[in-house]
């Protein structure tokens, strides 16, 4: 079967950006992802990961200096074309859109640059400008509009040619919660669609919610590619407990302890322990009630533990 | 059939722009009063001389207008960069070149404003007169050195897509070159031979020599010929705009990094 | 003096940054050759001294134009407009000071044109009145910087202040005489050019370039320096109305 997104060996060097050592630096470094048809795929990493160059790959907006990457089995390099027709983008951030015009134009504006025109341009407009929840307001200029409204429209525009693979990247970037909410709810009706959703974000949350995979990116290399739920169940056994004013000598008791994978402060008196099998949890919560400690919380790792701990570790593999 | 349909779209956002500068108001008496100076200082520069010099700048100075208007295309088209959308339209699959030309296409709607106002009610304070059945003609070359001056300053555009900071001299420095060689003021053939080959290259240079044998009571033989000059000149200068625009493109592609698009 | 200085300092800074300010370097000898090149069509050579003399004028008015435009809206833009307004220095200064810089830049013009009027048509002007020519361009260059100081408020105060600005280009350059002097325009406009410094300018510079004794050429500097002196004036009392918008709705943001 045919993947929606196939990258092999993907690399893109930036000329004229050099590493520490004086080698071009690499924005992606020998990058492997595929991405079935009909997935909402996460792409997790932080700032200058290389998420962005490889939306912008897969979008044809630039070029690979290494590598193949290919959108339902077109080559963005040999078939740009077609993959142009494939793919709808919509990069986070205000700009992208024509703040003079109201959404309903800039709607059909990029509608005619794919193609469409006459009753057919009409009636997709009127569709999306509803299902975006811009019906009221698709005759307001855009740049009247609040950053979750401008998102909602540029939303509207990445699906204006009903693409079979939609590319988010870093779509709730500046976004306010509430903004944000509304457009993970739109995310998830989009899944109902069918249709490849590849989602690039820093937010682990916002993964969470949204894919049904995520792939795990840093310094331009993919680290591990997983199920959301199995990422979690990684760490499903490990679970997390802060609490606050304990004594210096529980820490070290604490520490002692065979099943305590980590102890942290966090800040201010605050401790955080993780704990690596569910015995060792009631161990912990033991010494901590008995030492008089009463500010104590426990939760199931987020995303974000497993995130961190795998970057850490590949980076500790990376870094001589 | 497509590019046209992109051109129409796009140029939802010329007229966009054009209202939030201009109200009519402002355009009739800040904008047309404003040209209209422009054109009788220029031709009372030939006080003194014959009649006849003087009724030949106001021509050339009432059509060289709309050409001075339609450069600021190069202007406008490096808007598309603060409103971030090049990047988006790397991505699409339509050409950019029909992109930009809609972009701006108030310019040279206005810029034909100015120059049909000058020439039918400026121009004949000076010495040039119209039979009524030359008016149509007058309009229809109007619009067309418009627009094939619009052509060429697309080109011009699209090479300073890319830097910001000149496109001021470029479209300044282009509108007045124009004024000296294309036979505006003085006659191309008073230029000595490679002067006059760049005068042939810019599509006003004919079009205005069209008028010119209009106005002289031409048959429409050699008016239909400098027509076709012009037509073909603007013509050419679309292709290459189309050229350096995808020139352009291809260049942000390979290079990538923020600072092209 | 120093607060002076380091406007001029500073705006000579951004003048280097920002290539629009030397369009005026590039436009300068194209405009004199479109006049000389008319003046050689008709064969009337004897106005010559026009042809160098307007291009010089226009990119002296151009420059402050365009920097009375963007000057006071580039610092609300920057925030430094409200950072000077808080600073105890007498922000007239300063303004001053900014301004006069440009119109050095502007002067390069004036020997521009002498160039290409000379190199490209052959046409060398002699100084024969070198210090009346002088004196007349430092006090022009005076008079403009004093001008932009009315019309930069102003800009600040109108809402379509670029079109403004782009409307006050050729207008001016008939009503100041600046390429054919006040005589041939319509009686009744006439006094209103008298109140144009421009066309104060414009004839002694060209009586200057001419051999026969220029007339009254001190009285006529100072009726140059006076009506620079006047927008000035009057730039500064709209400048401080500015000032007082400012400290009453804390922003000058347009409403």
């Amino acid at each position: 079967m045919t993947a929606a997104v196939h990258t092999r060996g993907l690399t893109r060097a930036y000329a004229g950006r050099k590493t520490d050592r004086g080698r071009d630096h690499l924005a992606l470094d020998s990058f492997d992802l595929r991405v079935e048809e009909g997935e909402v795929h996460g792409l997790l990493g932080p700032n200058g990961a290389g998420k962005t160059t490889l939306c912008r790959i897969l979008s044809t907006v630039l070029l690979p200096t290494g590598g193949t990457a290919e959108v339902l089995g077109h080559d963005v390099r040999t078939e740009a074309d077609v993959v142009r027709r494939t793919v709808g983008i919509v990069f986070g951030g205000e700009r992208g859109l024509y703040g003079r015009l109201t959404p309903r134009q800039n709607l059909r504006f990029w509608g005619a640059l794919y193609g469409l025109g006459g009753k057919e341009l009409r009636r997709r407009t009127d569709a999306l400008l509803e299902r975006t929840g811009l019906g009221g307001r698709a005759d307001d200029r855009v740049d009247t509009m609040s950053r979750g409204m401008k998102q909602r429209v540029h939303i509207a525009r990445g699906l204006i040619t009903d693409p079979p693979v939609l590319i988010l990247d870093e779509p709730t970037n500046g976004m306010d919660p509430v903004a944000a909410h509304d457009f993970r709810a739109m995310i998830t009706e989009l899944r109902t669609d069918g249709r490849t959703v590849l989602l690039t974000t820093h937010d682990m949350g916002e993964a969470e919610a949204l894919c049904d995979r995520v792939t795990l990116v840093d310094r331009g290399r993919v680290i591990a590619t997983e199920t959301t739920d199995s990422v979690g169940a990684l760490l499903a056994r490990h679970d997390r407990i802060d609490a606050t004013d304990v004594p210096p000598e529980v820490v070290t008791a604490l520490r002692a302890l065979p099943g305590t994978e980590s102890v942290t402060p966090l800040g201010g008196d605050s401790i955080r322990v993780v704990t690596a099998d569910a015995d060792t949890v009631g161990e912990v919560l033991r010494l901590l009630v008995a030492s008089g400690v009463t500010r104590v919380t426990t939760a199931p790792p987020g995303l974000e533990e497993v995130y961190l701990g795998l970057i850490g570790r590949q980076g500790m593999r990376v870094r001589p | 059939m497509e590019p046209l349909l992109v051109i129409r779209h796009s140029a939802a956002n010329a007229f966009a722009d054009m209202r939030a500068v201009y109200t009519w108001r402002i355009w009739t008496f800040g904008w047309l009063g404003r040209m209209l100076a422009q054109v009788t200082f220029f031709t009372l520069l030939g006080r003194g001389g014959d009649e006849e010099h003087l009724a030949y700048l106001a021509l050339g100075n009432s059509l060289m207008t709309c050409a001075l208007e339609c450069m600021s295309v190069v202007a406008s088209t490096t808007w598309e960069r603060i409103s971030g959308t090049l990047p988006l339209l790397a991505a699409a699959p339509a050409r950019p070149v029909w992109v930009f030309f809609g972009r701006s296409l108030q310019w040279p709607i206005s810029g034909s404003g100015t120059s049909i106002v000058a020439l039918l009610c400026l121009a004949p304070l000076f010495g040039v007169s119209w039979q009524p059945a030359q008016i149509p003609v007058v309009v229809l070359l109007v619009v067309l050195t418009a627009l094939t001056t619009y052509c060429f300053g697309l080109f011009l555009a699209a090479l300073v897509l890319n830097a910001n900071g000149v496109r001021n001299i470029v479209s300044s420095a282009a509108y007045l070159v124009m004024m000296i060689v294309c036979g505006v003021n003085v006659p191309v053939s008073h230029w000595p031979a490679p002067v006059r080959l760049l005068a042939d290259l810019l599509p006003l240079t004919h079009s205005l020599h069209a008028l010119r044998l209009v106005g002289d009571g031409a048959g429409p033989g050699p008016v239909l010929a400098a027509t076709g000059l012009a037509l073909l000149c603007g013509a050419l200068w679309l292709a290459a705009a189309g050229v350096a625009f995808d020139v352009f493109m291809n260049r942000g592609r390979r290079s990538g990094g923020s600072d092209h698009f | 003096m120093r607060l002076f200085l380091n406007g001029f300092l500073f705006q000579l800074r951004l003048s280097r940054r920002s290539p629009d300010t030397f369009l005026v370097c590039v436009t300068a000898p194209l405009l004199t050759t479109v006049f000389l090149s008319i003046n050689a069509y008709t064969g009337r050579h004897e106005l010559t001294s026009y042809a160098v003399v307007a291009p010089t004028l226009m990119s002296l008015w151009a420059l402050a134009l365009s920097v009375a435009g963007s000057a006071l809206t580039e610092d609300r833009d920057l925030g430094t407009l409200e950072g000077q307004i808080a600073a105890p220095a007498p922000m007239a200064l300063t303004f001053l000071g900014r301004m006069c810089s440009v119109v050095v830049v502007g002067s390069m013009a004036f020997a521009e044109t002498w160039l290409v009027a000379g190199a490209l048509f052959g046409r060398w002007i002699a100084l024969p009145h070198p210090v009346v020519s002088v004196a007349c361009l430092l006090a022009t260059a005076l008079a403009t910087a004093g001008t932009a100081g009315l019309l930069s408020p102003l800009f600040v105060l109108t809402p379509s202040a670029r079109t403004l600005q782009n409307t006050l280009t050729f207008p001016f350059y008939l009503l100041g005489g600046v390429l054919v002097p006040v005589s041939v325009l319509p009686q009744w406009l006439r006094p209103a050019s008298y109140t144009v410094f421009l066309s104060w300018s414009a004839d002694l510079l060209r009586d200057s370039l001419a051999t026969d004794p220029v007339s009254r050429p001190a009285l006529r500097l100072l009726a140059v320096l006076a009506l620079g002196a006047a927008g000035y004036g009057m730039g500064m009392l709209l400048l401080h109305r500015v000032v007082l918008r400012v400290r009453r709705t804390g922003t000058l943001t347009r409403t």
